[in-house]
């Protein structure tokens, strides 16, 4: 990756660099598999642009491949997840990022499933204490099925 | 009556329909880009044919515009083109092509075949097309003489829509 | 003339259907005897013109008859046989006419079936299954018509999407699928029925459950299905990705999956009726939400048919069907209430109510996380993106969740239960759990989630297996032989019962084998040239060499790999990249190579040359996903399966209180 760096320097080719996006790596530069395994994990993170929805991870296209090589350089630079997605951010806007930040009306996926957890919380016990003090009606007899009829037989088992 | 379920059934539905509503008829591909009206990412890249790099910060002064293409891409043949076009009979505007994940011969080849205008520079690992949020190609994106990106689209361009975004970079 | 024809059946169909639901809706609400047998014969009449019209298309596909305009956008003289058949459903227009024939079929068979029952609520259930057929034949008449005609027909066309003929699998899928989703339209038009009748009674709890039941076997094999196909197809070892359309098909599963448990509390209880028929509501009207997801062109997706016109014509139709459906439901749910009560709330009836909870929580969750990159652009005309890392962070501990109340609620016995009851039920299915957890963790589990989910699957699986077999147990301990308690108490009365189990049974694997699927799944990306190996979990891949071969519809470059364990030749891999005229970049296939507990997986990135670059993948127990869904179908089918209405009872005359009628 410094080879390729320093070859690119030598040839008087600048590509555009994380450092004036993001600043300076603010971790620690990864090798060997924890360098694979957080590629991977970030990779999972970061929308392909060009694909369906699918992470770059994921996806066998080129532009996922050139972007996955990105990730894996940065983290070899000493890049923290948050640098590299705010990288990907930068240029993609939030698009890019499949896991949306808790911020602003985007947190609001995050809180409105639990709200509606707890909502639902709160109507299923005062449902069930309801059902619970709920006089008992005549025509709630159930149809005679299976578990009725199991319960048939248990009592004729154990009245023998 | 239920009024309970009346109004919260109905707000569900009346919130449902509405952004069904709102999103018909938009296209699920379109990127907004987050660096329009801000400073363009810099490169240098080496131009296909010639060798010379060429870097961006030294087109500064005019409008530029960076065409991010590649040949297996069928629209790219569509615009190709309107692109030469432009790019001879506007000569106080720097086009730039920006070609990644391809060869250069196939590069040479089509631009033997198709006209060559102006400067084609190979983006080694798309680094710059990355830096750029480029989600497909052909992408273009207009640059103004301060060196501020005004305007991407997407797609294979028609001299209107060229015409019209340049005059974003010409203000 | 072919074309002229098929434009002909439809607008039959939309005349018939159209006259039918009106003559419905007057039959029931004069309580017409005579007027439902009009009506029975106009739902006949749809289904065999939709018949009718599909066999003309058909006959057009395979006669090659380009002046249809269907055709020649699809057919192609130079793909076989059956990629020519199914190509009926490979593009939007054929796709819609091939959703008309099932909603036929199923209306038509629902008639027939209940042909003499139900009298009092048929009439709503046909008006609202032929209002449904009148929108889908006005949909094949109008925005999405495949008889058009073609001036100038060409010679030969383009064939289907390369997609379709690219796997087995999407053969199945897509019928599957519309098997699943069509099937929605028949309970909810009973619970229309019901709702407009103002009373649910209990007589009709069975046409209401097995209606639902039939299509949520075809949607569960269905999901399944498109998970397979992912998997096989698209290269990333993965079978899920959270993609809208993917979504599309599990929320009315979600809901389907809710009412079929909440309708188990209404039989016995006589509680949450309104709430089950709101479940049926919102399972019809997310298909159709489904419908609009695959076909506006609004979201991107794999899955997702090209833009097109019809999203706004789907659009109207499900508002003005969720409105009616609100309304309908306000007006009459009062009427519908609560006959019953609950004794306990820690009881089997309890946990149903919890199951249901989250069960809807779920499908928030998944619908929320859906269409919230549309709500956020609507509104504030910003763009992001909800995908996968956001669905397996809410999803897991729902999932999660739920499987312990697959363990815990069936465990649970009906009614009040004493503590020591309690203890009994809920304790000795902790040493399976324990046991499962123990042996996860010995062979290197260590994922949090996938722990729990061993240790809620064991638990699971042992309640699960008491709980099915109970019945031949209680036979047997009754004094009852092998052979009558196995037939008789399990198999014939107590069939449902047993049903519903295996499906649980099959839904606990799922559970675990997708847990240690995800989380214990290994990857490497290598670059081999020919002849070189490398070895990656446990097996040495050899690249063998690269092969081109020319098939009718295809160009095909297929990469050998052979795949050798301890020196011993275990299989040739041969992925693929196939090139169809169609399409300008190829399709890559990957090769599997599956056993008992794991699959090795071996997809192309590039070739070049002598060179491949591919991604290895070991995946464990993930083969374990397809056999266990089709376990849950089967149980479903189990538990279909119509009883007699009067079964043979060995049972002695003192424990038969009441006439042994048995639902199914």
């Amino acid at each position: 990756m410094i080879a390729t760096f320093v070859l690119l320097v030598m040839l008087q080719v600048k590509v555009p660099d994380a450092a004036q996006a993001v600043g300076a790596p603010q971790g620690t530069p990864l090798s060997g598999p924890p360098l694979e395994r957080r590629t991977m994990e970030i990779a999972s993170e970061v929308r392909c642009p060009v694909c369906q929805g699918l992470a770059i991870g994921d996806s066998p296209s080129l532009m996922a491949a050139n972007m996955k090589a990105e990730v894996r350089e940065m983290l070899s630079r000493g890049y923290t997840e948050a640098q590299i997605l705010s990288y990907f951010e930068k240029s993609y806007g939030q698009f890019v990022l499949l896991k949306p930040k808790f911020q602003g009306v985007n947190a609001l996926v995050w809180i409105l499933p639990m709200l509606i957890l707890a909502i639902g919380f709160v109507i299923v016990v005062s449902k069930a204490k309801k059902l619970e003090t709920a006089p008992v009606a005549p025509a709630a007899e159930p149809e005679v099925g299976e578990d009725s009829y199991l319960a048939r037989v248990r009592e004729m088992v154990e009245k023998q | 009556m239920n009024r309970t379920v009346l109004i919260i059934g109905l707000l569900i539905v009346v919130a449902i329909v509405f952004v069904l509503f709102a999103c018909l008829g938009k296209d699920p591909q379109h990127i907004e880009s987050p660096l329009i009206g801000h400073p363009a990412p810099p490169f240098a890249l080496k131009a296909v044919g010639t060798g010379e790099t060429i870097d961006l910060q030294s087109l500064r002064g005019k409008p530029v515009v960076v065409n991010f293409w590649a040949t297996w891409c069928v629209p790219c043949y569509e615009e190709h083109p309107t692109l030469v076009a432009n790019a001879r009979n506007l000569p106080d505007v720097q086009f730039v092509g920006v070609v990644f994940n391809d060869t250069e011969d196939k590069i040479n080849r089509f631009l033997d075949e198709r006209g060559k205008a102006y400067p084609t520079l190979l983006d080694a690992n798309g680094k710059t097309a990355i830096a750029y949020g480029v989600g497909g190609v052909p992408e273009t994106f207009f640059i103004n003489p301060a060196g501020n990106i005004v305007a991407k689209f997407e797609g294979p361009l028609s001299t209107e829509q060229l015409q019209a975004d340049l005059a974003k970079a010409m203000r | 003339m072919t074309a002229a024809l098929g434009r002909f059946l439809i607008l039959a169909s939309v005349l018939v259907s159209t006259t039918g639901a009106f003559i419905a809706f007057a039959a029931g609400s004069k309580r017409s005897p005579e007027g439902l047998r009009w009506s029975q014969r106009f739902a006949y009449g749809f289904a065999a013109l939709m018949l009718a019209a599909t066999g003309v298309m058909e006959y057009a596909l395979i006669t090659h008859d380009f002046s249809v305009e269907y055709v020649s956008h699809v057919g192609s003289r130079q793909v076989p046989l059956w990629v020519t058949i199914v190509s009926l459903w490979s593009s939007l227009e054929g796709s819609i006419l091939f959703w008309g024939l099932i909603l036929g079929i199923y209306i038509a068979a629902t008639t027939w079936f209940n042909r003499n029952d139900h009298q009092e609520y048929m009439p709503f259930a046909i008006g609202t299954w032929l209002s449904c057929g009148a929108f889908f034949s006005f949909l094949i008449a109008g925005p999405a018509n495949p008889f058009l005609s073609v001036a100038n027909p060409p010679l030969d066309g383009p064939g289907p999407n390369p997609l379709l003929q690219n796997h087995l699998l999407m053969i199945i899928h897509p019928p599957m699928l519309y098997l699943g989703y069509v099937g929605m339209t028949i309970p909810f038009g009973f619970a229309i029925a019901a709702l407009l009748r103002g009373r649910l009674g209990q007589s009709f709890l069975k046409p209401l459950r097995a209606s639902l039941l039939l299509p949520w076997i075809f949607l569960t094999i269905a999901i399944m299905l498109g998970g397979w196909w992912a998997y096989e197809v698209l290269g990333w070892g993965g079978y899920w990705a959270w993609d809208p359309v993917e979504n599309a098909s599990l929320l009315p599963w979600l809901t389907a999956t809710a009412a079929l448990h909440s309708a188990i509390v209404m039989e016995r209880r006589g509680v949450l009726k309104g709430w089950t028929v709101t479940l049926i509501q919102a399972s019809f009207l997310l298909t159709i939400l489904g419908t609009f997801m695959t076909r506006s062109g609004v979201f991107n997706s794999v899955h997702s048919f090209t833009q097109s016109s019809i999203g706004p014509t789907i659009l109207v139709f499900l508002a003005t069907v969720l409105v009616l459906s609100v309304v309908l439901l306000a007006m009459r749910i009062n009427s519908l209430e609560a006959e019953g009560r609950l004794e306990s709330a820690v009881s089997r009836e309890g946990m149903f109510l919890v199951n249901n909870l989250f069960f809807v929580v779920l499908t928030f969750t998944v619908l929320i996380g859906t269409c919230f990159p549309l709500i956020v652009e609507a509104v504030k005309g910003k763009q992001m993106s909800v995908g996968r890392p956001y669905f397996d962070a809410m999803v897991v501990p729902i999932g999660t969740a739920l499987l312990f109340l697959l363990g815990v609620g069936p465990a649970l016995p009906w009614g009040k239960a004493s503590k020591k009851e309690m203890q009994s039920a809920l304790i000795p299915p902790l040493i399976l759990g324990t046991v499962v957890l123990a042996v996860g963790y010995a062979l290197g589990v260590r994922n949090v989630w996938t722990l729990l989910t061993l240790l809620f699957g064991g638990y699971a699986a042992h309640v699960t297996f008491a709980q099915m077999w109970l019945p031949l147990r209680q036979r047997m301990k009754h004094g009852d032989s092998f052979g009558p308690a196995l037939l008789d108490g399990q198999l014939r009365r107590g069939r449902r019962r047993f049903g519903g189990y295996v499906v649980h049974a099959g839904a606990v694997i799922v559970f675990v084998a997708i847990a240690v699927s995800s989380t214990m799944r290994t990857q490497q990306e290598v670059t081999l040239s020919r002849g070189q190996s490398t070895t990656f979990a446990g097996y040495t891949v050899t690249f063998a060499g690269i092969e081109e071969r020319a098939e009718p519809h295809r160009q095909s470059t297929i990469a050998h790999f052979n795949l050798t364990k301890n020196g011993k030749t275990i299989t040739t891999m041969e992925p693929r990249m196939n090139q169809y005229a169609a399409m300008r970049e190829p399709i890559g296939t990957p090769a599997v190579y599956s056993t008992i507990t794991r699959d090795y997986y071996i997809s192309i990135m590039n070739l070049q040359g002598d060179q491949a670059g591919v991604l290895l993948i070991n995946l464990p127990m993930v083969g374990w996903i397809w056999g266990a869904v089709l376990l849950m179908g089967l149980g479903g089918l189990i538990a279909l399966i119509p009883m007699r209405r009067r079964t043979y009872v060995v049972v002695p005359e003192s424990v038969v209180t009441a006439p042994d009628e048995v639902i199914a």
